[in-house]
């Protein structure tokens, strides 16, 4: 490296990293710096400015971790702490309702009694419901079949019944034809399915 | 390695590949010889006391480099996350992770290498959260308001004086945010973390040369943006 020139970017920069970190500098280096004016310029701006963004950055983080926010860090990751090395807890859901269940005496033997009970009231009621059933209201194969045969229209004659239909037939006339007045002349050149089926 | 093998959080990792992906695996550089630091004898022997089982005793033990550690981690945490919740969070689970993990230490590391790249790595992996929740939702009005606060708490008492603080620290942090994701984590742990490049050599994984590499051309693109001084 020829020392006579000013020294690179690079150069200036090992300069700051080796000064910073406590390592001596080159000596070589450091005799041109000390005989360098420009180079000696460039190096303190240099590392005025890596040492105000060091600054700027320091002073912005310790601004907000303030004393008592680390203290209360502190705490936390003593809190934390605590829980390392212990078994982990096992929360059931319903916690209260659970818990009451497991800690109520004889729980074991209850489920299997109220099961016992419900089974029983469950067989008494059908028997008891099926003996009302065919003891006061016999009901027969014919009644079966009755009730289940089609009812009847009542009140209603055939004259009425074509009357009807003759209505809704209109209806889907009106609801088949296109509302658009430019349409009708095609609508009424048009064969219309009940025309043609009517063939 | 075994499928179901979990990496202890200190393990070697690529702390510097930031930008989204999921980071590499790398051999670890060449640990850095020296002095046993009174941080790492301390580490050794919280190690041995979990070893035995007097976990009281070591939490005790631990409370003293929590301590001794907890500012230049806040500061490097809040540089990288620029929100102090989840700066401070991340450092208490930095803090956790190193004493879940304690028995996994070896001193032939200097303990604040290997508990400065677990902060790190756990750091990296919140920004990458942050970017995925970024996707869908509006971000940033916490830092932002972390930035003020940090303004009016530091600079002096005059508003005009506060304002430029501000300004300056926020063109500081845009400016940081630009760099490569590699030169931004070298940046960060020589400035705010204090490291030299042999350590962030082996926090990294990365050649001691490289290192100072990523770090020139950090400062230079730096000085390019913000205009030669801060």
């Amino acid at each position: 490296m020829n020392f006579l020139a000013h020294l690179p970017e690079e150069r200036l920069f090992d300069c700051y990293l080796a000064q910073r970190s406590g390592e001596t500098i080159d000596p070589r280096m450091a005799d041109h710096l000390s005989d360098c004016e420009a180079c000696a310029a460039r190096y303190a701006d240099l590392a005025r400015f890596m040492d105000d963004l060091c600054e700027d950055g320091a002073c912005e983080a310790d601004a907000l971790f303030t004393p008592e926010r680390l203290r209360a860090q502190q705490q936390q990751i003593a809190r934390r702490l605590e829980q390392v090395g212990r078994r982990a807890r096992v929360i059931s859901f319903p916690g209260q309702l659970v818990r009451r269940t497991m800690t109520a005496p004889g729980s074991h033997s209850a489920p299997r009694w109220v099961a016992a009970a419900a089974a029983a009231g469950l067989f008494v009621g059908v028997a008891v419901g099926a003996g009302y059933r065919f003891g006061s209201h016999p009901v027969g194969l014919e009644q079966t079949l009755a009730r289940q045969a089609p009812l009847p229209a009542r009140g209603l004659n055939p004259a009425q019944l074509s009357a009807d239909d003759a209505f809704l037939s209109d209806l889907e006339v009106a609801l088949e034809r296109p509302h658009t007045r430019e349409l009708i002349a095609f609508d009424a050149l048009t064969p219309h399915v009940r025309e043609v089926t009517a063939r | 390695m075994s499928a179901d093998h979990k990496p202890a959080p200190g393990d070697a990792r690529d702390v510097t590949a930031d930008s989204g992906t999921t980071p590499s695996v790398r051999r670890p550089a060449s640990a850095p010889s020296g002095p046993v630091s009174e941080d790492t004898r301390l580490a050794v022997e919280i190690r041995g006391l979990v070893d035995r089982g007097a976990l009281d005793e070591a939490r005790e033990r631990f409370a003293e480099l929590v301590a001794r550690h907890q500012r230049r981690a806040s500061r490097i945490a809040y540089q990288y996350l620029r929100d102090l919740s989840e700066a401070d969070e991340a450092v208490q689970d930095a803090f956790v992770k190193v004493f879940s993990h304690i028995s996994s230490y070896r001193e032939a590391w200097p303990f604040e290498v290997w508990f400065t790249k677990i902060l790190v790595n756990g750091c990296l992996d919140r920004r990458k959260a942050r970017m995925r929740r970024d996707r869908w939702f509006v971000g940033g009005e916490v830092s932002r308001s972390d930035e003020a606060r940090a303004s009016a708490a530091s600079a002096p008492a005059n508003p005009e004086q506060q304002l430029l603080a501000r300004e300056r620290r926020a063109r500081i942090a845009a400016a940081v945010d630009r760099l490569d994701g590699r030169q931004r984590t070298v940046f960060m742990l020589s400035q705010y973390g204090g490291r030299t490049p042999r350590e962030i050599s082996a926090i990294t994984g990365l050649n001691e040369s490289t290192v100072r590499v990523h770090l020139f051309r950090a400062a230079r693109k730096l000085r390019g943006l913000l205009g030669g001084r801060s």
